[in-house]
């Protein structure tokens, strides 16, 4: 250890602490300790056991109910998606059996023309 | 049973703590004086260090664990405190004058190796606290502040030959 670093030993010696350091801390920590057991926060009400075990099964409920109207919901729009599927493809198969009807009654009719033309010229 | 002597899981944070901060306080206060060049925010900080300390008591488990738990709390919160708050200027009046008879052949040098360590920047000055108050190898520093023990020898080196600079030229302006 060079001189430098001896006379930089000899300034930064410990120092003690000042008078009454000890009890301040000691009154410090009991202070802040009084402050602690009641948390002032609105959510100290769940802090009994039994709250806290009331509210962990309501909320469980909760979510199973809500787990199945969510699922019952989703069946629902399916079979209503389904049922309008159907109705949509039974007017398409209508629709076109129409066309069929008048295209028939259209033929007849024009044949039916023809013959009465006929019969008129004899 | 008082608050301060709270009882716990294992038979170490059990024990008595008004004897714990007895033990240490002198450690913690001067790191914090001599890092802060003010005795009542050396006072607040230390207080607050043994604040910190009753409330982790449960997860230190021996004596030399709380010794490295004090040194590394103190340092980092004095390096906290000091960037939070703007510099000052150190003045010969604002350095502490020791409490107890001085061991160096000369207190007005030692005085100015103090003012002198104050000016250095926060880390550096840390450093060459804990080496030459606390006796600490660059090795312990290292941990103490979590940082290569490279840094912390290029620190030292760089602090010690600024303060020998500083100091050679404070002696010839004695001698003048």
């Amino acid at each position: 250890m060079n001189r430098t670093e001896e006379q930089l030993k000899a300034a930064l010696r410990r120092e003690e602490a000042p008078e009454g350091f000890t009890e301040r801390v000691l009154a410090s920590v009991a202070a802040q300790g009084s402050y602690q057991p009641r948390p002032s926060h609105w959510l100290h009400i769940f802090s009994p056991p039994v709250l806290r075990w009331a509210s962990a099964v309501a909320l469980s409920a909760a979510l199973i109910a809500g787990g199945i109207h969510y699922r019952n919901v989703q069946r629902e729009r399916a079979e209503g998606e389904a049922a309008k599927q159907r109705l949509m493809l039974a007017l398409r198969i209508a629709g076109s059996k129409l066309q069929l009807a008048k295209a028939k009654v259209n033929e007849v009719n024009v044949r039916d023309n023809d013959s009465k033309h006929r019969q008129v010229k004899e | 049973m008082a608050l301060a002597e709270r009882p716990s899981e294992n038979d170490f944070a059990g024990a008595d703590f008004a004897e714990m901060v007895r033990r240490h306080q002198s450690m913690v206060f001067s790191i914090a004086l001599h890092f802060l060049a003010d005795r009542s925010a050396a006072e607040e900080l230390a207080q607050d260090v043994f604040l910190q300390l009753h409330a982790n008591l449960a997860a230190l488990k021996s004596e030399a664990h709380v010794t490295f738990w004090l040194r590394k709390v103190t340092a980092h919160r004095c390096i906290d405190r000091k960037r939070r708050t703007r510099p000052p200027q150190v003045s010969l009046d604002d350095v502490p004058e020791p409490s107890s008879p001085v061991s160096s052949p000369d207190p007005l040098l030692s005085r100015r190796l103090r003012q002198m360590v104050a000016s250095l920047p926060e880390k550096a000055r840390m450093i060459v606290i804990l080496r030459y108050e606390e006796d600490l190898a660059p090795g312990d520093i290292a941990e103490v502040l979590a940082m290569p023990v490279g840094t912390v020898k290029s620190h030292l080196q760089r602090s010690l030959a600024m303060l020998r600079e500083k100091v050679t030229r404070a002696i010839g302006e004695v001698m003048i």
